[in-house]
């Protein structure tokens, strides 16, 4: 029998999420103060809007909602995952009252993009933006990199028990410390810290570039932010074409892996375990499909003679391998490059790199480097068993950390996200196909979006089906929160229609 | 009682949804001015490998110097002769391409286009490379030759009376929740003291 909610669990949910609603208000204060610094009074107008609309439902779900009750586990998955939806629909206001979004939706679809991290946009004329709306392009996916649950649990909770179950409900299962408030805080020192760091190494490769000053310092600061969120957004239209530099992309690579890496493993290298790096199962499994995927991609574009020199091959394949693996979404070349010069099988290397994606507990998407690490290690003990005498027993370990023994239940946890991931790519390039979409390009599109990457061949467009964008929008939803917490919501609206 | 608030969810996800699809039209009838534009580049890169193209666009975002040469990037997408912020309706992406010359012939560009900047329109002519050589496979055009052939402006995005009015009202109105929300915490606080 299901039951249905109560009030009280109503109040619940309509506070916690209320309270991440006004985060997202509080967030909206850089942008608004870029606006003014450049005088740019519409866009700061814009802000003053949407930051109100936030506070407005913040602070009525703070006064409508008052409940004393602490947070179960089904109310912290469906407050993480519903936070989720209500800071899309409210964040999406300035974009929309830029006047650059086709629709609403467009304007959703580029907020759910940006706190997914994926980086696939219908924005038009991005190359007319103001400074404020670029800011907050690139807030929303820096936040959201880290989690605009571990926003608020960082600056407006006061660590409820119940603060850890929404953390878990965001895709996040790490305790770097013991405290959950402390260990959001953890993620946000490692993240500033590397924000300076990454910054000032961009915007000094940016003078040396030939950029002005202050456009150095605007655009190495939102390129950073695309890359150690593993986001993708770039403040022109051109992505990373824009710099035609070789430094800039080497920084951008070292950024974006640095983002893909889980923030245990940043931990453990901040604490001093540097021998963790080498050790841990995610960055082995990373490095073997990275250098795998670049090793195809490479030979097929050799093969076909697209690029001119063997440096210029490498550059290119390397610079969008890392990219799409660690579902980054930065490009050196045009979006439909991918089909006129990368052709089918430099498509589906990409394909399989963002796929499987990077580390968990990271600002990254896709499968995950640990659970493909896992089902690797399980696959070799099965085969060991078979070879071994019948009464030997076979045991496994993979490190992350520390040293964990492989059971069962790890293994079958690992096989059945990675084989919700590849039902959620398959479905989705299923509907473009049914779009009349080539089967390559709505499988690159889908896998983009699914996991969290936002490389595009050009299927994602101001011009393609709304049904499309809305299915986008909920697999970029669904990837980034690992299924849980969204399947957890929509039980517990099945539970309001259906309970008794 | 159940199914009237079914009814409700259904015309809320109806009215929502119509407020999703209520589109601003993207019906902008300005095209490229160049053939092969941008777009036709970058979809049959082969066919316009090694070739000399004309290439007319908004100078865009910025000169970045490189010693003797520079690079800068034209548009010649919908908004290359006025941009959304003047008031130009939708027109799609961004499209354009990059472009190497003599620093020299760079700097006759006055305006280059950003929020507030309508930058010039220039057409040059040089010779397009699929993925150039000495750039590391960029797709670029080698210009040889630059001309102006419109001048920036300055772009005005005024804010508009009734959107000031907007935001006045809801900082008012979520001003006086904030004070509520404090003033019924302090009270429930004096309260369980109590």
């Amino acid at each position: 029998m299901i039951l249905r909610p109560r009030k009280q669990d109503h109040l619940l949910i309509g506070k916690y999420t209320g309270k991440i609603v006004i985060g997202v208000g509080l967030l909206m204060v850089i942008p608004l103060i870029t606006s003014i610094v450049f005088q740019e009074w519409d866009t700061a107008v814009d802000f003053v809007i949407s930051m109100s609309a936030c506070f407005i439902f913040g602070f009525g779900t703070q006064i409508v909602c008052r409940t004393e009750r602490d947070l179960s586990w089904s109310h912290g998955l469906v407050v993480a995952s519903g936070s989720w939806i209500v800071a899309t629909i409210i964040g999406a206001l300035p974009h929309w009252l830029s006047g650059h979004e086709g629709s609403y939706l467009d304007a959703m679809f580029d907020v759910m993009s940006g706190y997914t991290t994926t980086g696939l946009y219908l924005m038009q004329d991005l190359d007319h933006i103001s400074h404020g709306l670029n800011m907050w392009r690139h807030l929303l996916t820096y936040a959201g990199g880290q989690g605009i649950v571990v926003i608020a649990l960082t600056f407006l909770f006061k660590g409820t028990a119940g603060a850890y179950k929404m953390y878990v409900g965001e895709g996040k299962d790490e305790r770097l410390l013991p405290n959950v408030v402390q260990t959001a805080r953890a993620i946000w020192l490692v993240s500033l810290t590397w924000l300076v760091i990454g910054t000032a190494a961009l915007f000094g490769t940016g003078l040396l570039l030939g950029q002005e000053p202050v456009r150095a310092f605007l655009h190495g600061l939102w390129v950073f932010m695309g890359a150690w969120s593993t986001g993708g957004f770039a403040p022109q239209s051109y992505n990373t074409i824009w710099f035609h530099s070789l430094s800039y992309e080497v920084i951008c690579i070292v950024i974006m892996i640095a983002g893909s890496l889980n923030f245990a493993l940043h931990w453990a290298l901040w604490t001093g375990n540097r021998k963790e790096l080498r050790r841990n199962v995610e960055t082995v499994s990373f490095t073997v499909t990275l250098v795998v995927t670049t090793l195809v991609a490479t030979f097929w574009l050799a093969k076909s003679g697209v690029y001119p020199d063997a440096m210029s091959l490498f550059r290119k394949a390397f610079y969008q391998l890392a990219s799409g693996h660690t579902t980054t979404g930065f490009s050196t070349i045009y979006s439909k490059a991918f089909i006129s010069q990368w052709g089918p099988v430099g498509m589906i290397a990409t394909m399989i790199a963002m796929a499987i994606g990077a580390s968990a507990c990271s600002t990254a998407g896709g499968i995950k480097g640990v659970r493909i690490g896992i089902i690797t290690k399980a696959f070799l003990q099965d085969v060991r068993k078979m070879i071994s005498p019948e009464s030997a027993v076979v045991r496994a370990k993979y490190h992350h950390i520390r040293g964990i023994l492989l059971e069962d239940g790890v293994v079958r946890g690992a096989l059945m996200i990675t084989v919700a991931y590849m039902t959620m790519y398959a479905l989705t390039a299923f509907v473009g196909t049914l779009y009349g979409y080539p089967l390559v390009t709505s499988m690159f599109e889908a896998v983009s979006a699914g996991s969290n990457t936002g490389l595009s061949c050009g299927l994602t467009d101001p011009t393609m089906p709304d049904l499309m964008k809305v299915l986008y929008i909920f697999v970029m939803w669904l990837g980034r929160l690992e299924f849980m917490s969204v399947f957890a919501l929509i039980g517990y609206g099945y539970s309001m229609l259906r309970g008794r | 009682m159940l199914r009237r608030g079914k009814t409700l969810i259904l015309v809320a996800l109806a009215g929502f949804a119509l407020v999703l699809g209520g589109c601003r039209v993207a019906d902008n009838p300005q095209r490229s001015p160049n053939d092969p534009s941008s777009g036709a580049l970058v979809d049959a890169p082969n066919d316009w490998d090694g070739k000399e193209v004309t290439f007319t666009g908004e100078a865009i975002g910025e000169l970045m110097v490189r010693g003797g040469k520079a690079w800068i990037h034209l548009n010649d997408d919908a908004y290359y002769l006025k941009n959304v912020e003047e008031g130009a309706h939708l027109g799609g992406y961004n499209s354009g391409m990059s472009v190497w010359l003599d620093t020299e012939l760079a700097r006759e560009i006055d305006i280059f286009g950003d929020y507030k900047l309508q930058g010039d329109v220039v057409t040059i002519v040089g010779v397009y490379n699929a993925a150039c050589g000495e750039h590391g496979g960029d797709m670029d055009v080698h210009a040889e030759t630059l001309e102006i052939t419109a001048p920036g402006r300055p772009a005005e995005d005024p804010v508009t009376t009734g959107k000031l009015l907007w935001a006045i009202g809801l900082a008012v109105a979520a001003g006086g929740l904030y004070a509520l929300s404090r003033s019924w915490d302090s009270l429930s606080r004096h309260g369980s003291r109590a």
